[in-house]
């Protein structure tokens, strides 16, 4: 007998799932008559997962004879590469300050954390900064 | 680059300036200036929270200018932000009544890129649970490289008068865009030690599109319009390259004595390759418009030719489009909207020249000097067309009801087989309604079905059959037997047409807009669609998705004003998984 050392392939039927979750909140307000105050926040939490296939590596055979129960098909880590799992938060704040009719003082600032609880393609992707920005507005 | 975005500006200025001088009925002037500055600290992994930001620890200038200004009937805006040296947006426009429209753009931002670890790529043989054998590695030429594209924009738009009787219009415009930086340039060499490696890649892209029309109305309710189009993609980078490894057959680990052999099976191996390399199109159109009033409706038409070439390879593509749209009054309270939509698509097949496999080799004309080349016959050869009926009816002041009607089909020439392509039928069907109380609620639903009949399926299967004897016995039609499947022959082993594409879908869509109290506003909404495909043999391919939001407008004082909202993302998608069996 010819050494089949092809078998064909096998499959599995698996589910991929993500979830994504966005949340966000702003406001404005006029403090006083010179002051107005800004603010944003928000959050994204996405999930997703390939379920793992398990592939039936003790049923495959070959003119009756069970032929790959030597060969190791293991595969758990396969689906586990396609795991996401990450937080995104940011928080922005401002303020605007009337000094003359025409002219106004700004500050503001802008922080943001991204968590990667999985690691992707690009590795664990953790990461934040933050800005802090000021000048002023002239109006004619 | 910059030259020419200052020309165009300092152009439109002017032109706005010498226009506006004319008149001065209703001059204002508005103008705002902002200067100041930022500093930003980046932490840890900075490329996807920075994604589109410069990541530089440093102080930055920045400013921004507004400016909003009329004379008579000529209305002028310029607005610019610069952020940073990568990060710029300019907009100028100028309006002169009907007689001038013109604006620009500039636009530019950077992209951090990451790099791909590839650390899925590596794989090894295990034999009753020991490693051996073949394997699967990788490597990073360039660990730690900072791939990042710089992309600019500039948009240019004009639409002049020519002439008040037949109100002729010709219109123009420009889009340049260009990606200039580095990215991440991959490859894979074949047998025995499977590797992959990774290096930075040049990029120097650039697209011009450039659109040239003239517009006139034939009559008080018949207007005629022809419009031009060119665009370009190039890339001026250099070319990459990759070393493609000396093959080597998996099972003698020394290749002596078997490196002729089983270089005769190679379409390439142990030399450097172009990779990644990227089309060098131009593609020219020409598109005829006509619309106007036909009874008591109206109807506009379109006609278009185009043709899109890739210099590079001498291969084009040609399209012919039509449609015709017709909205008709059936009463009172009652349309008709009615789409016709039609197209003829033909590309040149390519011929696939490959190496004569085992050329010159002992083994009998069985084995030898095989020819595995091939025509790949385009799957955009197709005849598609597309016709929906839609009737609108006002049931009463609050509630408007319709219904939708269509059919679809697409007859591909050569896919999967040559002259016996697939022919796809998709019938549609949608009920739709709106629901107005007042000015303080409103709501509208849709539900879409479309069932579709022999969709779109890859030409390759995805399954092989354990075929080693089958090949055997009709290897090259001699009947002749061989103890080994070689890659080639696999391609006879498959089976099992698979594709993403639906049989059944349904789709569904809710909003509602609820103005509770001056002071709160609610919005409220769920959108989903759940397909699948049953005529797959064993394989119950589906898609479902699930998306609902809500939205809180809050005014509780005149002085503060906050919005709060939430929206939930579910998405579910069945499908197999395949790999191909081996031992040795």
């Amino acid at each position: 007998m010819i050494a089949p050392f092809h078998y064909g392939s096998e499959y599995q039927m698996v589910d991929y799932t993500t979830n994504t979750h966005t949340f966000y909140l702003s406001a404005g307000l006029a403090a006083t008559a010179k002051l107005r105050l800004n603010g944003l926040v928000t959050y994204n939490l996405a999930e997703g997962s390939l379920e793992e296939g398990i592939l039936p590596e003790e049923e495959i055979f070959y003119n009756g004879v069970q032929v790959l129960a030597h060969q190791d098909f293991s595969f758990e880590e396969m689906s586990e590469y396609s795991n996401l799992d990450y937080e995104l938060l940011r928080i922005a704040a401002g303020m605007e300050y009337q000094l003359t009719p025409q002219i106004m003082l700004t500050v503001d600032g802008e922080l943001a954390d991204l968590t990667d609880n999985e690691g992707y393609v690009f590795g664990n992707e953790s990461g934040s900064f933050y800005m802090i920005r000021s000048g002023f507005r002239f109006n004619f | 680059m910059k030259r020419y975005v200052l020309m165009i500006a300092v152009a439109l200025t002017l032109c706005a300036v010498s226009v506006g001088a004319q008149t001065d009925t209703t001059a204002f002037d508005r103008y705002s200036l902002w200067l100041g500055g930022h500093y930003t600290d980046f932490n840890d992994y900075a490329k996807k929270v920075g994604e589109y930001r410069l990541i530089d620890d440093n102080v930055f200038g920045e400013f921004r200018l507004d400016l909003l200004s009329r004379r008579g009937s000529t209305l002028f805006s310029l607005n610019g932000h610069f952020f940073d040296e990568k990060n710029i947006l300019g907009q100028v426009n100028v309006t002169t009544g009907n007689r001038l429209a013109a604006s620009f753009q500039y636009r530019s931002l950077v992209h951090q890129l990451g790099q791909d670890l590839l650390s899925n790529l590596a794989a090894r043989e295990a034999i009753n649970g020991a490693p051996g054998g073949k394997m699967l590695t990788h490597e990073i030429l360039d660990p730690g490289a900072d791939y990042n594209i710089h992309r600019q924009e500039v948009l240019s738009t004009f639409d002049v008068l020519l002439s008040e009787r037949g109100n002729v219009h010709m219109v123009a415009a420009h889009r340049m865009i260009l990606r200039e930086g580095t990215d991440q340039s991959r490859s894979v060499s074949h047998c025995f030690s499977c590797h992959a490696e990774s290096r930075t890649r040049q990029v120097q892209n650039t697209t011009h599109n450039l659109e040239l029309g003239l517009q006139a109305d034939l009559t008080e309710d018949k207007t005629i319009g022809y419009r031009f189009g060119y665009r370009q993609f190039k890339s001026d980078a250099p070319d990459a390259y990759a070393p493609y490894d000396d093959a080597k057959h998996p099972t003698a680990i020394t290749n002596a004595g078997t490196e002729a052999e089983f270089d005769s099976r190679q379409a390439y191996e142990d030399t450097t390759l172009r990779v990644n390399a990227l089309p060098q199109t131009e593609k020219m159109s020409h598109r005829v418009r006509f619309k106007g009033n036909l009874g008591k409706g109206r109807f506009s038409t379109a006609l278009g030719y185009a043709r899109t070439e890739n210099q590079e390879t001498d291969l084009s593509s040609d399209a012919v489009t039509g449609t015709i749209n017709y909205s008709h009054p059936l009463g009172d309270q009652t349309r008709l909207v009615a789409k016709v939509y039609a197209a003829r698509q033909e590309a040149d097949d390519p011929f696939i020249d490959l190496p004569t496999y085992r050329a010159g080799r002992p083994g009998g004309a069985a084995f030898a000097n095989l020819e595995f080349d091939y025509t790949r016959y385009s799957v955009i050869d197709r005849t598609h067309a597309r016709a929906t009926a839609e009737v609108i009816h006002r049931l009463n002041p609050r509630w408007t009801v319709s219904v939708l009607g269509g059919y679809e089909m697409i007859d591909r020439d050569d896919y999967p087989v040559a002259d016996d392509g697939l022919q796809t039928k998709r019938f549609i069907g949608q009920i739709g309604a709106r629901f107005r109380k007042g000015l303080n609620y409103s709501s509208r639903m849709k539900y879409r079905f479309e069932k579709t009949s022999d969709p779109f399926v890859s030409g390759r299967g995805l399954f092989e059959y354990p075929g080693v004897d089958s090949l055997a016995r009709d290897w090259n039609g001699t009947g002749a037997t061989f103890g080994f499947i070689f890659y080639h022959d696999r391609e006879d082993l498959r089976y099992q047409a698979i594709t993403t594409e639906p049989t059944d879908f349904h789709q569904f869509e809710w909003n509602s807009n609820w103005q509770a109290t001056p002071k709160v506003g609610l919005s409220i909404g769920v959108r989903g669609f759940y397909d699948k495909n049953s005529d797959l043999d064993s394989l119950d391919v589906s898609h479902f998705s699930f998306i609902p939001n809500l939205n809180v407008n809050l005014t509780p004082s005149d002085k503060l004003a906050a919005t709060v909202g939430y929206t939930y993302n579910h998405y579910k998608s069945r499908g197999p998984v395949s790999v191909a069996l081996f031992d040795g």
